[in-house]
């Protein structure tokens, strides 16, 4: 069976063929290493073209990988790594080859794992699906142009394929790698570990994921105007980048304060946010309207819901019958389920082990570190501003990426 | 010949508000959920202005949801639909139900094919319907329709082949007197119609009622009007009648004109196109999405329903039957969720 090459793009191939190639070249006398500044240029020049006004007019979304993907960001996680393998007395070098099995249509959450794995001397091979369309062509295009100023061994070691539902050949690439990355939902992770590894080989497992939004009641009422603006431009662009469907897009937000004054913050952050929506020109189309009334009905019928309402196509907002009662399952884009606590604390039999991120306004850092620590890990790996949602970090869903794709080696003499 | 068309639009909206807005009411007196949607949608009642004002459901509801409005012992038959992706939709008829709907379709099939049974042709193979547990859609079809018929021939063979001996012996038998031809339209063209006009076959006597949608058929540059044409001219066949229907309004067939000029709202149904953007009723030539409205349902809350089709009301009051005629035009496209999850899920496909 043939695999289309979509990176460095060329004619199709078999597995056999892909695994030679980067096996020998992660091999050769030219071999990366960690933090590698052939793989630092490359990940520059992709990125300027990512963050070039052409491209980030039409897909904001790629912004932050953009700015992820920058000499001055992969430099920061670099230092980071070598400040934490210094105090360990250790030496890191590259596991190896690294398998990636992205979600089907997140279009950039791929990239992010990659270009870890890459950033810290890796060969990888990114299977990229079938119905991966629309910003992912646009990322592959520009990852294929940005080859043209790079060092060969980036397009020795760096594959990015398409083939379709072929065991065989997710077999394969299992038995081979090092370290294997599995995004999805939980049945995807299952299927994918019916293939082995090799012993000493391992997973990287990222599974359905929920998240929420806390906003302050008090902390929006002493904002003035224009950062009560920001907020709601920032909530729009975690919920409608990615139509909602990202594991890290709020499912539900959480007013936290007085449950008086919180009606009309809510009333004022949903006029903002459907404002926010229409200065952006973002619409929603008839299917994905349609989308959004099966959902939004549904959580009613559950008796998840007391009111419903909609503010044209683009804008559903749900008034939860409880805190518990927040959804985790996928509404459409554009539907803000809220629910009122008094304080955050009363969030914690909430929250479960598959939530993921936090985005919260208005509240001072003592706050929120005080909430994670009385979470104790049970749920939510990351507490950001909002806006900040789907800016991804290289600590991810609990790991810290960059050097779980390193080995380390103690040398004690 | 009018049978189930014989109301005026204003006479019909007349009759069906009255009617529907009880049904509003007692669903929501007898279906929990249903009844939590409406309150949450602040649908206060109990009275409404006109049929466009009934709180509809989005038909994908019953996939998603098991919504029903008898308790559970007083259900005879649950429906469902075998949908091209996720869960079927699952209907609940108690007994009054399934006789209503039995009738009414019963009703309006014949305003075309009169009163008594006629010699049937399938255009299918038998296989579509046997195995009784699990039928297609294909099959369900046909096995609501083979009651309307009698010495039935199924058109297709063990291999799915046409079986022309067949279909020459019924013509031979019956094909001088009324017979009801039944099949999926993209079947209808493809066997009948193509096997008939290569072998000379005489058609005229037929009664074709199919349904099915035009979407491979339009892809061989084959619409309503050319499929009637083609089949009136090389076959002889000229009583043609498309229906649009659904299992989650079973019963309820919206049926097209003996001159082709649209599809009808039997009397106790009627249509509303909607604007997906005002949610407005759309005007007449305006495309929108088609919302069926029947008074058939009352053991499930499918009497006022969002499809998830696209059509246009074409005239009212002024087609061969009385009431709006309108077309289908195609299929919404499914949204589609860019999340995380499901690496895998619809790569096998």
């Amino acid at each position: 069976m043939k695999l289309t090459a979509r990176f460095p793009a060329g004619p199709p191939g078999t597995v056999d063929e892909v695994l030679a190639g980067v096996v020998a070249a992660a091999a050769g006398p030219a071999r990366l290493g960690v933090g590698d500044p052939r793989i630092v240029d490359f990940l520059h020049g992709f990125s300027r073209r990512l963050l070039a006004p052409a491209v980030a007019r039409r897909h904001p979304e790629l912004g932050p990988l953009g700015f992820f993907l920058r000499r001055t960001e992969t430099e920061r996680q670099l230092t980071r790594l070598r400040a934490g393998l210094e105090l360990d007395d250790a030496l890191a070098f590259p596991r190896g080859l690294v398998f990636h099995v992205p979600p089907a249509n997140v279009d950039t959450i791929f990239v992010y794992s990659w270009a870890v794995a890459a950033l810290a001397g890796n060969a990888n091979v990114v299977r990229i699906s079938t119905r991966a369309a629309g910003v992912a062509d646009i990322v592959l295009d520009a990852l294929n142009e940005s080859l043209a100023d790079a060092d060969p061994v980036v397009a020795q070691t760096q594959r990015m394929i398409t083939y379709g539902h072929d065991d065989a050949i997710t077999a394969r690439l299992s038995a081979a790698c090092d370290v294997r990355v599995v995004w999805g939902g939980d049945r995807s992770v299952t299927d994918v570990r019916r293939h082995p590894l090799a012993p000493a080989a391992r997973d990287l497992t990222f599974p359905d994921r929920a998240s929420f939004a806390v906003i302050s009641v008090a902390g929006w009422l002493a904002a003035d105007t224009a950062a009560r603006r920001d907020a709601a431009e920032r909530l729009a662009n975690d919920v409608y980048w990615f139509d909602q469907a990202a594991c890290a897009s709020p499912r539900a937000i959480f007013l936290v304060g007085d449950p008086v004054a919180a009606g009309a913050v809510r009333a004022e952050l949903v006029t903002l946010v459907g404002a926010a929506v229409r200065d952006k020109g973002w619409d929603v189309d008839a299917a994905m309207a349609v989308e959004k009334r099966v959902g939004a009905y549904g959580v009613a019928a559950d008796g998840d819901a007391s009111a419903v309402a909609f503010a044209g196509n683009a804008v559903a907002t749900l008034r939860l019958t409880a805190p518990a009662a927040a959804p985790r399952r996928w509404l459409g884009a554009g539907t803000l389920p809220f629910a009122t606590v008094d304080r955050l604390t009363d969030l914690i039999p909430v929250i479960q082990r598959k939530d993921q991120t936090l985005s919260h306004f208005g509240f001072d850092r003592a706050e929120l570190v005080a909430f994670a620590h009385a979470l104790g890990g049970r749920g939510i790996d990351r507490i950001v501003p909002l806006g900040a949602a789907l800016s991804f970090a290289a600590i991810w869903d609990g790991y810290d990426l960059a050097r779980e794709f390193c080995r380390l080696v103690t040398v004690d003499a | 010949m009018t049978g189930a068309f014989t109301l005026s639009q204003a006479e019909r909206e007349r009759r069906l508000l009255p009617e529907l807005t009880q049904l509003v009411a007692h669903h929501r007196a007898h279906c929990a959920p249903y009844a939590r949607i409406l309150d949450a949608l602040g649908e206060v009642g109990p009275g409404f202005a006109t049929v466009a004002d009934l709180p509809w459901l989005p038909v994908r509801m019953f996939k998603t949801h098991e919504l029903k409005s008898v308790p559970d012992d007083a259900v005879v038959k649950v429906l469902t639909s075998s949908g091209t992706t996720g869960d079927p939709s699952r209907i609940y008829l108690d007994r009054t139900g399934a006789a209503a709907q039995t009738r009414a379709l019963a009703q309006t099939l014949q305003t075309v094919l009169g009163p008594r049974r006629l010699p049937m042709l399938v255009v299918d193979g038998r296989g579509v319907v046997a195995d009784r547990r699990s039928y297609s859609a294909r099959g369900a079809g046909a096995l609501g329709m083979v009651n309307f018929g009698r010495d039935h021939v199924w058109l297709l063979d063990e291999r799915d082949e046409p079986d022309v001996a067949a279909l020459r012996a019924f013509l031979a038998r019956h094909g001088d007197a009324p017979f009801l031809v039944f099949g999926f339209t993209f079947m209808v063209w493809r066997y009948l119609y193509e096997v008939a006009r290569d072998h000379g076959l005489d058609l005229s006597n037929g009664v074709l009622v199919h349904s099915g949608g035009w979407k491979t058929l339009v892809d061989q540059a084959v619409d309503n009007a050319e499929f009637r044409r083609r089949f009136a001219e090389d076959t002889g066949l000229t009583s043609i009648h498309n229906f649009y229907g659904m299992v989650e309004q079973i019963g309820t067939v919206f049926l097209e004109g003996p001159s082709g000029d649209g599809l009808y709202c039997p009397d106790f149904a009627d249509v509303i196109i909607r604007d997906p953007v005002s949610w407005a009723e759309a005007p007449v030539g305006t495309p929108g999405l088609i919302e069926v409205v029947s008074t058939l349902p009352t053991s499930y809350p499918g009497h006022v329903l969002l499809t998830e089709d696209l059509g246009v009301v074409n005239g009212v009051d002024d087609g061969h039957w009385p009431g709006k005629r309108f077309s289908v035009l195609g299929r919404l496209p499914r949204a589609e969720a860019r999340g995380c999850s499901d690496t895998f899920a619809g790569a096998t496909r």
